[in-house]
């Protein structure tokens, strides 16, 4: 894919809950292989972007289109005909998402967790399906934990079958929502490591974090967000040594990320 | 304590037994309707059909509303009129399905929405429909959940099955009543009955904690 053809494609988003607008007209364009980096204050609206990229969340203006196809419906004519729930969820399958806190399904072993997907939304059969999880798990090091429920899983292993789960969807373009924001310290490294490994692999992912190391060491992009708005898109060279926009500089200051020129 | 005819009480038991037979087995076939007339309109509820919905909100809305005595003789006289002829046997199983149906229509319709709301949204991010993630997902988590109000929904079933006396069923409660105009022992035999009752739904209690442990 070539930058003319972008992977994701956000124009005009914002997202009103009550009378304000937590998402604000941001306009985002990813090409594939990007790794971007959302970061900003709490309340910036980070999540609520990534949220309103598969239709969690309902924009409340603005089109946004991943690899070619509009998630609210089809234009004919010029006009949108909005989509019918079934075509929404048909749409949102290639699209991973890991959440804050995880959300493996409570009932469902490791692996099932993984499997259920390809079982019941790609139709797969379950020993395929069972056969396609167990090598998503390998690739996140959870093969000797398949068996085991959510429960029994340490929080960094969870999130690691979280994004096996997400991966198992063989995504286009994967969404990460504050991925260590819920972890002990200590078990931040691991989960990091399988996301620097699914970049490295040319993965095209949205990351809202506030690992401020890790989005400099991995991500191609960074964006700055505050009250809704995109402050800044740069390089992470760029971001963090010449922050152009205030707010950025201000954000650096807070989280002792030491500013050249402040 | 008084005079305490212990011979009714021999006399009475295997008719009593008979009664309680039929206690059981309507109450059971209506448990078995009622559940699954329940389980389909407790999903209809947390759904996105906007008219199955208000369907079962009215459904509900009457069988709250109304007492069970008066679904029992509705059932039992008015079906008929509109060309709806049931044996007794199956005009109380039918009252009683009707009755618990919206109750745990009710109890299910919690279960599920008492799943943390990222279950949902989990299934969703994978691609499954609405349907799929209630059905998948959330039917199956809350199961544990409305077992033990599921359980006091089957305990008042077997206790309004007393009410199908009115309709003449030689249920468990009328057995008694029919040796009682007999022999005029109403204390011995209301005794005798509320130990029968006390036997079956011990055993039911006991039944329900055992599929609780098996749940968990």
């Amino acid at each position: 894919m070539t930058a003319a053809t972008p992977l994701l494609a956000i124009h005009g988003l914002s997202k009103v809950f009550g009378d304000i607008p937590v998402v604000d007209r941001v306009d985002l364009t990813v090409t594939q292989g990007e790794i971007v980096m959302i970061i900003g204050p709490s309340g910036a609206g980070k999540s609520t972007l990534l949220r309103c990229v598969n239709r969690i969340e309902i924009p409340t203006t603005g089109e946004i289109v991943v690899d070619g196809t509009n998630m609210a419906g089809e234009k004919r004519n010029g006009h949108l005909v909005p989509d019918k729930p079934a075509a929404t969820a048909r749409k949102r399958r290639h699209i991973g998402m890991v959440f804050q806190r995880f959300n493996l399904f409570a009932h469902l072993s490791a692996l099932d967790n993984v499997a259920i997907g390809p079982r019941r939304v790609l139709g797969m059969k379950l020993a395929d399906a069972r056969a396609l999880a167990a090598e998503q798990l390998n690739r996140v090091r959870m093969s000797e934990h398949s068996a085991k429920r959510p429960a029994q899983l340490s929080g960094g292993q969870q999130q690691r079958v979280a994004i096996a789960r997400a991966m198992a969807m063989k995504p286009v373009l994967m969404l990460f929502d504050e991925p260590t924001s819920a972890l002990d310290p200590e078990l931040v490294g691991e989960v990091l490591e399988v996301i620097r490994a699914l970049a490295q692999d040319g993965m095209t992912m949205l990351v809202v974090t506030h690992e401020m190391q890790f989005a400099r060491e991995v991500g191609t992009r960074i964006l700055l967000m505050d009250s809704g708005r995109v402050l800044e898109d740069a390089t992470p060279a760029t971001f963090f040594t010449h922050p152009t926009h205030p707010r950025s500089r201000e954000f650096l200051r807070r989280i002792h990320v030491p500013v050249p020129g402040c | 304590m008084p005079d305490f005819d212990w011979g009714v009480i021999w006399y009475a038991a295997p008719y009593m037994l008979q009664g309680a037979v039929v206690t059981l087995e309507i109450s059971i076939c209506a448990l078995i309707v009622g559940t699954v007339v329940g389980i389909v309109c407790g999903l209809i509820s947390v759904s996105d059909m906007a008219i199955p919905k208000a369907v079962v909100r009215a459904y509900v809305y009457f069988v709250r509303g109304t007492p069970a005595l008066v679904q029992i003789f509705l059932v039992y006289f008015a079906l008929p009129r509109f060309g709806l002829e049931f044996s007794p046997f199956w005009s109380a199983v039918i009252a009683l399905a009707f009755n618990s149906g919206g109750f745990i229509s009710e109890i299910v319709r919690a279960g599920l929405q008492s799943i943390e709301a990222g279950q949902t949204e989990a299934a969703l991010s994978i691609g499954m429909t609405n349907r799929q993630s209630i059905l998948f997902i959330l039917l199956p988590q809350s199961l544990r959940r409305i077992t033990p109000p599921l359980t006091n929904e089957v305990i008042t079933l077997v206790k309004s099955s007393s009410l199908l006396s009115v309709i003449s069923i030689t249920e468990l409660t009328r057995s008694a009543q029919v040796i009682i105009a007999e022999r005029f022992t109403p204390f011995e035999l209301y005794a005798e009955l509320a130990v029968y009752y006390l036997v079956i739904i011990s055993v039911l209690a006991w039944f329900s904690e055992f599929v609780e442990k098996k749940l968990a």
